[in-house]
């Protein structure tokens, strides 16, 4: 399939926002090692190259349809872009604590889907903000503010849970491809896709279950508050057993100094 | 240059409400017309031959020019080269209108911007920042002024 490359390089170069960049290291999977690269994420794009100056790019990943984990191992700050079953995982690493974090959260929130899911929530609610300010402002009969109906509008979730402090979670904080994508891609169909014609194939019809797509096709608003959902609770669930191993190590060196017969 | 490849064909195939077979000519000087589906995922234009499953193509649509050619026909230019264009040949002057709306709206700097229309709104009519919410109000990407080059360099110990 061809890429376009040019639109591409241009589209690094050209003064569009860049949302990250910075070293990380990549691993090669024909050898195992991490290569130290330049990375600069646009949009939905990682872009990464051996230097900052080079003109002459590596390559470049197209965010959409996977998951950003966070990997825990010690003195060492891996995170991995997971595209599914059959598909790729990218791996990375980056040199501390801060930066993983930063890194997770930043290709986390780029692709057009979340991009798409947010628009979304943030446009109903200007319409009704709209709505109330129009209301407050015309003096005739008073119109009682009624809550929004949806309540996607209010998440579930507080704010993005990324709490890393400079500290290891003692338990795995890999985030585990969600399980709510495999619910959203029950409706699709599980079969291979037959070689069959363009025209007969239907194309908005179920796709196939090639990878798993977290976001790409489904209601945005639904996929929105749960995909926060989904995430604060992997969260919330290594922090809970982040704190529970510091209160055991708390407890277990209370108990060296009192035992000192 | 690299690019994961086997996951944009998987992209490809993803359901999309724009996805019909127009007649497609390149940018190339003895380019011609040729029957394609033409499908758009995110910000990609994907187009395939009409039996075929992998698609032939994959278009960026960031930074590019959309103009109406004919009352059915539009034309897509990217950057810098305004006379290299990728003409499209719609059944009706209806579809081709919605084929122009839709990659416009699909472009990822144009959604970037609503958002951050949409942010700024609802702070003025609401007082509050309704980023706050999901802990995202400091990120760059969704900043009010992220109309320049906003670089968050990273200082990292590598």
């Amino acid at each position: 399939m061809k890429f376009h490359e040019k639109i591409l390089t241009r589209f690094l170069s050209c003064t569009s926002p860049v949302d990250k960049e910075g070293y990380l290291y990549k691993k090669k999977e024909r050898n195992a090692t991490y290569y130290r690269r330049w990375f600069v994420l646009k949009a939905n794009l990682l872009f990464y190259q051996e230097r900052p100056a080079d003109r002459h790019l590596l390559g470049v990943i197209v965010l959409e349809g996977c998951t950003v984990q966070m990997l825990d191992s010690d003195g060492f700050f891996p995170f991995a872009l997971q595209f599914g079953s059959g598909l790729k995982t990218y791996r990375f690493a980056a040199g501390d604590a801060q930066t993983q974090g930063r890194w997770v959260k930043a290709l986390f929130l780029a692709s057009h889907s979340y991009l798409s899911g947010l628009l979304r929530v943030l446009g109903r609610q200007y319409e009704e903000a709209k709505q109330q300010q129009d209301s407050t402002n015309s003096c005739s009969t008073f119109k009682s503010l009624s809550p929004p109906t949806n309540s996607l509008l209010v998440p579930t979730l507080g704010p993005f849970p990324l709490v890393r402090e400079g500290r290891s979670f003692s338990a795995s904080a890999a985030l585990p491809p969600p399980s709510m994508p495999t619910k959203m891609a029950a409706k699709k169909s599980p079969k291979k896709w037959p070689r069959r014609n363009a025209h007969v194939t239907p194309l908005n019809g179920p796709a196939p279950l090639y990878g798993e797509w977290p976001l790409v096709g489904s209601d945005p608003l639904v996929e929105f508050s749960k995909l926060h959902d989904f995430y604060g609770q992997e969260v919330q669930k290594a922090r809970e057993e982040w704190l529970r191993s510091q209160q055991t190590e708390k407890e277990q060196s209370e108990k060296d100094l009192i035992d000192l017969g | 240059m690299r690019f994961n490849e086997k996951e944009l064909v998987c992209l490809s195939r993803q359901p999309s409400e724009m996805a019909a077979e127009l007649g497609m000519r390149g940018p190339k000087k003895g380019d011609v017309v040729k029957r394609r589906l033409v499908k758009l995922v995110v910000n990609f234009l994907f187009y395939f031959r009409t039996d075929e499953e992998e698609p032939i193509g994959a278009l960026l649509l960031e930074q590019c020019h959309v103009e109406r050619e004919d009352s059915q026909t539009f034309s897509i230019a990217f950057l810098d080269e305004a006379e290299r264009k990728y003409l499209f040949e719609c059944d009706s002057e209806e579809q081709c209108k919605e084929w122009m709306d839709s990659i416009i709206k699909a472009s990822y700097e144009f959604m970037r911007k609503n958002l951050i229309f949409y942010r700024t709104e609802i702070h003025r009519l609401t007082g509050k920042d309704p980023l706050e919410q999901y802990g995202i109000s400091d990120e760059t990407r969704f900043q009010v002024n992220s109309g320049s080059q906003l670089m968050t360099r990273d200082t990292s110990s590598l």
